[in-house]
């Protein structure tokens, strides 16, 4: 038997979901168009200059066990290529280096016109935190920079 | 049990895709576009085109890479993909005024025919096939979840529907397609044959939808379908020199390891080490048909030959295997551009189907709507106490 109502619900509620399509359109354009969160201060870490820039402000995500926050370094001084190894990590302390090239979470990996990384880090970011960037070259030494982590990506 | 009525049947059937067809209906138009994605690219861009008039040999990829690179002396080369033999070769870089340059390579010529940035219209249609562009956070996107929950969409839409036309195999021996008893009868019944006639391919579809939705549900709770390749271990690394140093095996023997163990390879899909303790990733294909492009491979350790990991169907588990057959079913690339046509035949049906199911709904409703306001409108010039009598019978 037909219904009875006819109100505009009735009449519409079905086509109601094309309006999520409308997000589609709204979500590429703002991958088209990203916007990233304020870089952090450049930094010199023996022969590098590094700026890193945080991908997002949301809170660390867990990724193969570990969690794990994103972000972009930008080297405006030095070669990568002579970094043999180097880690980012987030917390009271750097990480040892001992510990950390024992897996590859938190490593650097990219190229000259940027690095990206999965930076280790707690669950929760503290006011006591810091990120931590670790470098070995090639002559085997070692060294260590960080940076204050702003308010905002506190929890 | 009490056998359910036609009428139930077909409420449920309504009630499976009506109320999100039109989502429904642009996944399948999407999805049918995506199948054919890569020939349009080519049908559209000559610099897209692997034109091979002098009957050339294919070019290692290995050689893409370096022709790449010498046009582009600062840019730092990730990845080298392949397709079909009419498409060129994608060397994927970075520079120093390009964060994401994409180089279409003639693999015959070594031709670098176009260096474009941003989305490719391949990228474009199957990203908003798969999720519709919701961003990914934590490992999962809403967009890809709405998807994948099309699958119990089509699937509860062909049982019921199946359940309504319960001699659907009529029309296999006597197809029936009235043109002109009205639209109708000529939307039902190409409705009905299009439906029975896809009826393989809604299955198809349904099963893989299901499949991509467990492996959402995976990713989202950091499940590992594949492992990810190891890394090179730091004691294999150059320790205590002056200069950088090169790694001793190319990217060329890394390839020619992988031609050497599996018969048949053809790399499709090549990573470069992105720091110096990563490896070579070199996947390809090779004689299994059903399986994907990147199905069998290994990784290379470049400071000293060793392949660190393996990827083959013989050494796949029952969720590697379903990961990697998934892709070729659901879009069509098993047997190359004959099986991508089929794909494309029956996903414009699929897509059809969804517009003429909401016009044969349409139509009813509607006619159950003006029917509606037509006995209100005689009821409103009929005086009251005429109704209160007639009530009153």
């Amino acid at each position: 038997m037909a219904r009875l109502s006819n109100s505009m619900w009735d009449r519409y509620k079905y086509k109601v979901n094309g309006l999520v399509l409308i997000l589609s359109c709204f979500f590429l354009y703002k991958n088209l168009f990203p916007q990233f969160p304020d870089a952090w201060s450049t930094k010199s870490i023996g022969s590098f200059e590094v700026t890193p820039m945080p991908y997002n402000l949301d809170s660390p995500y867990m990724h193969d066990g570990t969690y794990t926050k994103d972000f972009l370094l930008i080297f405006s001084q030095g070669e990568v290529a002579d970094i043999r190894q180097a880690y980012f990590n987030i917390g009271a302390a750097p990480l040892s280096l001992t510990d950390m090239q024992d897996a590859d979470a938190g490593i650097l990996h990219g190229s000259q016109h940027g690095q990206e990384v999965h930076a280790i880090a707690p669950k929760v970011i503290q006011a006591d935190h810091r990120a931590w960037l670790t470098i070995e070259n090639w002559q085997g030494k070692l060294k260590t920079v960080s940076w204050a982590i702003p308010k905002n990506l506190h929890l | 049990m009490a056998k359910l009525s036609n009428r139930f049947w077909f409420k449920l059937h309504g009630l499976f895709s009506l109320p999100i067809w039109i989502i429904f209906c642009f996944v399948c138009l999407t999805g049918t576009i995506s199948v054919i994605s890569h020939e349009l690219t080519w049908l559209t861009n000559p610099d897209s085109r692997a034109s091979n008039p002098q009957q050339l040999a294919e070019k290692p990829k290995s050689q893409l890479v370096d022709i790449v690179q010498k046009a582009y002396p600062t840019a730092s080369i990730s990845t080298v993909m392949s397709f079909e033999s009419y498409i060129a070769n994608t060397v994927i870089f970075t520079d120093s005024d390009k964060p994401y340059a994409i180089a279409y390579v003639n693999q015959y010529t070594g031709e670098i025919q176009e260096v474009i940035q941003g989305l490719t219209f391949k990228s474009f249609m199957r990203s908003l096939h798969a999720w519709l562009f919701f961003p990914w956070q934590n490992g999962y996107s809403i967009g890809y979840y709405l998807v994948c929950f099309m699958a119990f969409v089509m699937l509860g839409a062909l049982v019921s529907g199946l359940m309504i036309y319960k001699k659907f195999w009529r029309s296999y021996t006597q197809p029936k397609l009235r043109i002109h008893q009205g639209k109708k009868t000529f939307l039902a019944d190409l409705h009905r044959l299009a439906g029975v006639w896809s009826m393989w391919f809604l299955i198809l579809m349904s099963i893989t939808g299901l499949w991509y939705l467990a492996q959402a549900i995976m990713w989202q709770n950091d499940i590992e379908i594949e492992a990810h390749a190891p890394v090179v271990e730091v004691s294999q690394l150059p320790y205590g020199v002056a200069d950088t140093p090169v790694r001793p095996y190319s990217l060329a023997d890394a390839v020619n390891i992988a031609e050497q163990k599996f018969p048949n390879f053809k790399s499709t899909y090549i990573m470069l080490p992105e720091h110096f303790r990563d490896t070579y990733k070199v996947y390809g294909e090779g004689d299994g048909i059903f399986y994907d492009q990147y199905s069998y491979g290994v990784t290379v350790n470049p400071w000293n030959g060793k392949v660190e990991s393996e990827r083959s169907p013989e050494k796949m588990n029952a969720l590697q295997t379903l990961s990697h057959i998934a892709n070729p079913l659901h879009y069509g690339n098993i047997g190359g551009l004959w099986t991508k046509i089929i794909w494309f035949i029956f996903g414009a049906l699929l897509t059809g189907m969804s517009i003429t199911g909401f016009l044969i709904w349409g139509g009813r409703t509607v006619k159950a709507a003006k029917d509606t306001d037509n006995q209100r409108s005689i009821f409103s010039k009929v005086p009251a106490t005429h109704l209160v009598q007639q009530d009153g019978k």
